[in-house]
């Protein structure tokens, strides 16, 4: 986990007590949710029929995948302490320029990967700008230019897939890597190892958490602030780009409702996945691998939900409250590590 | 609702001489909406008469928590998992919705696109719905000859994702088309087939512009009911509505004279059919490549499961509308789609 602790309150006249490293792994939410996930897992293909078919454990995976690739977007940003309401409509509309590049004019797969891509950034960009320019919290910037980035889209394509594409496109999505391992699950294995190295080891990454953890000290430590907003603004979009493409390797087309209405769809799992992994709310820190093992118990109790029948409405009303237990756990621990000095 | 279904399948079982059900507890149907709708909720009962008629191992109506394409592909794909073999399924997307068909039928399940279609190329054997484009076209007609032929409309139709509501907005711009300038379609309202945006912009559009507009017609379920209740508020009977579907909100305005008609469609007929032949199709019959399908703009393999205009007259009766029009398919559906041996 990678962390700027710096607007964490010390008790006076008290430094932070060290935490052997053992206690910091007990402590994380990392433990929590693996140790979580082994005793689901466990449970539901010791009791279920069919929860540890090749097919179930192939569809679980994917989804993983995808789920963390949207869960890791919005984690980009709230690592400032702001939120991305568009992040589905980012994702939409890279999926959709991704589709009219190679159905419309032809650009091979290979080029038009990068340029979708690059398209979400600029999004991202869009949205970053915007908030360090007004002085406005990214959740409104966001909410408008959610429904302005979806409608504009709609307004272009006539609410029209695009299902023309390459037949490797669906190829991909279809493939199956290793026995029952999805390459949309190796995808998001590489951008979670990336972003790691990214956070913990390059400047940028590093200027990100201490301008989430404390943006007045990062200022005054020189850090520019404003742009570093915008730059994790632009990582957001990047990723929901890569989200969005992942979606249409694996509907095999564009699709237009792929996020739902405004992209909306999206924002459960891309506020549940990094919340439950550990990535603070107010900002400061991140959990890259936490965000992994979000996604992955999220999916693995859906599936296990799905197979013991228990109503598809009671899936949502379970994921929300994980959302919220999620929240309750993080402060509690908060305030523990506070009151025992070790923050 | 329920009940509403009952009747449907009382009468339809009394009346309709079914092919030959041949048992198969083997055929395991799954009829799954794209998400919670009140179109959908015949297909329960639907199910259930089917499952009981032609001795099938389920026949269960299964419905997303809600419209997300995704969370109907994990629902499909659970499903798949759990055994079941024949899926009825209405596309949360006419291409989205390709791919996780194609899953299942790789993994030996039949699927039919019920209620809506898959764009072609497509893994469903077939599509059985409704014809959207014709009953829009069919149902502005009649809210036309309630205008008396001129007159300003407005149309309050689904959501833009939805590539019906297109197919719907240019059948109901046709129907006005035709009439030389005489009638004019002068507001479209889509995105509203859901109770919160529905009420907020019937009822804000209403309230604005009520003065100037001589007829309404409605697309999408919702917009149906929200207009109906609006025009009862009203009072006024001086703006014509021509209606969809079979709510009790909006047949009762035909009843009380706030609304003309609407145009029936057949969730229950479509449940109940598809049930019957996915479990023929697992039994030995084929289908006929040179059947007498239809075409639409998305499948050129497409079978109409029946629309019907109801109006003041027949509002009383309309079950046995949607009950004729079922019967009429269910009995000639072998002969005319099927090669059983």
């Amino acid at each position: 986990m990678a962390h700027a602790g710096a607007d964490r309150p010390i008790p006076p006249g008290s430094a932070p007590r060290r935490m052997s490293s053992g206690m910091r792994l007990l402590l994380g939410n990392e433990f929590g949710l693996a140790v979580l996930i082994l005793l689901t897992a466990a449970t539901f293909a010791l009791t279920l029929d069919g929860f540890t078919s090749p097919f179930s454990v192939y569809t679980i995976g994917r989804q993983i995948g995808i789920d963390t690739m949207i869960g890791l977007a919005m984690m980009a940003v709230i690592v400032t302490g702001g939120l991305d309401l568009s992040v589905g409509a980012i994702g939409v509309c890279s999926a959709m320029l991704f589709g009219w590049l190679m159905q419309v004019m032809g650009v091979p797969v290979l080029v038009a990967v990068p340029l979708a891509v690059l398209f979400g950034a600029s999004l991202g960009f869009v949205n970053g700008f915007t908030v360090v320019m007004s002085g406005v919290h990214s959740f409104i910037i966001t909410l408008a230019s959610m429904s302005i980035f979806f409608g504009v889209m709609i307004f272009l394509t006539k609410a029209a897939a695009f299902n023309g594409l390459p037949p490797q496109v669906q190829a991909f999505g279809k493939m199956r890597v290793l026995p029952g391992i999805s390459p949309l699950l190796l995808i998001t294995v590489a951008v979670c190892a990336a972003l790691v190295v990214f956070y913990r080891y390059s400047t940028l990454g590093r200027q990100m958490l201490a301008a989430g953890a404390n943006a007045r000290a990062a200022e005054l430590s020189g850090i520019r602030t404003g742009r570093v907003i915008v730059a994790c603004h632009m990582l957001t979009g990047l990723l929901a780009a890569i989200a969005g493409l992942m979606v249409t390797a694996r509907t095999g087309a564009a699709v237009p409702s792929m996020a739902g209405q405004l992209g909306q769809d999206w924002l459960l799992p891309a506020f549940l996945a990094p919340v439950l992994g550990g990535t603070l709310l107010s900002g400061g820190r991140v959990s890259v691998i936490g965000t992994l093992l979000g996604a992955t118990f999220i999916n693995i109790m859906t599936s296990g939900l799905l197979l013991m029948r228990v109503g598809e409405f009671w899936i949502l009303a379970f994921l929300g409250m994980m959302l919220l237990i999620a929240v309750l756990a993080d402060r509690t621990r908060q305030i523990f590590l506070t009151s025992r000095g070790m923050i | 609702m329920k009940m509403i279904s009952k009747a449907a399948a009382a009468l339809l079982l009394g009346t309709v001489v079914c092919a030959p059900a041949l048992a198969d507890e083997g055929t395991k149907v799954a009829l799954v909406p794209g998400g919670p709708h009140p179109y959908f909720a015949a297909w329960e009962q639907a199910g259930a008469d089917a499952k009981t008629e032609f001795g099938l191992g389920a026949a269960d109506y299964r419905v997303p928590a809600k419209w997300e394409l995704n969370l109907q592909s994990q629902l499909l794909e659970s499903l798949l998992t759990q055994g079941y073999n024949s899926f009825l399924i209405f596309p949360g997307d006419a291409v989205g919705t390709t791919s996780v068909a194609q899953e299942l039928v790789d993994n030996g399940a039949q699927v039919i696109a019920t209620a809506g279609c898959l764009k072609d190329p497509s893994p469903a054997l077939f599509c059985l719905g409704t014809d959207t484009g014709n009953s829009a076209y069919l149902g502005a007609k009649e809210l036309i000859r309630a205008m008396g032929g001129k007159g300003k409309i407005a149309h309050f139709t689904g959501f833009l994702v939805d590539p019906n509501t297109q197919l719907r907005i240019d059948a109901v711009q046709k129907a006005a088309d035709e009439t030389n300038g005489a009638v004019e379609v002068v507001q479209v309202i889509a995105d509203i087939d859901a109770p919160q945006p529905a009420e907020e912009k019937i009822n804000a559009y209403l309230a604005a512009n009520a003065a100037g507009v001589d007829g309404i017609i409605t697309t999408a379920w919702v917009p149906a009911v929200v207009a109906a209740n609006s025009l009862r508020k009203i009072g006024d009977k001086r703006i014509k509505m021509v209606g969809i579907d079979h709510d009790e909100v909006v047949i009762k305005a035909i009843a009380d004279g706030f609304v003309d008609g609407t145009m029936l469609q057949n969730p229950y007929g479509q449940g109940f059919i598809g049930s019957y032949v996915l479990n023929r199709l697992r039994n030995g019959c084929t289908l006929k490549e040179d059947g007498p399908w239809k075409s639409n703009a998305l499948t050129n393999r497409f079978v109409d499961s029946g629309t019907v205009f109801v109006d003041q007259a027949t509002a009383p009766t309309y079950v046995n509308a949607m009950v004729g029009i079922t019967a009429d398919l269910l009995a000639g559906f072998e002969k005319d789609f099927l090669t059983c041996s």
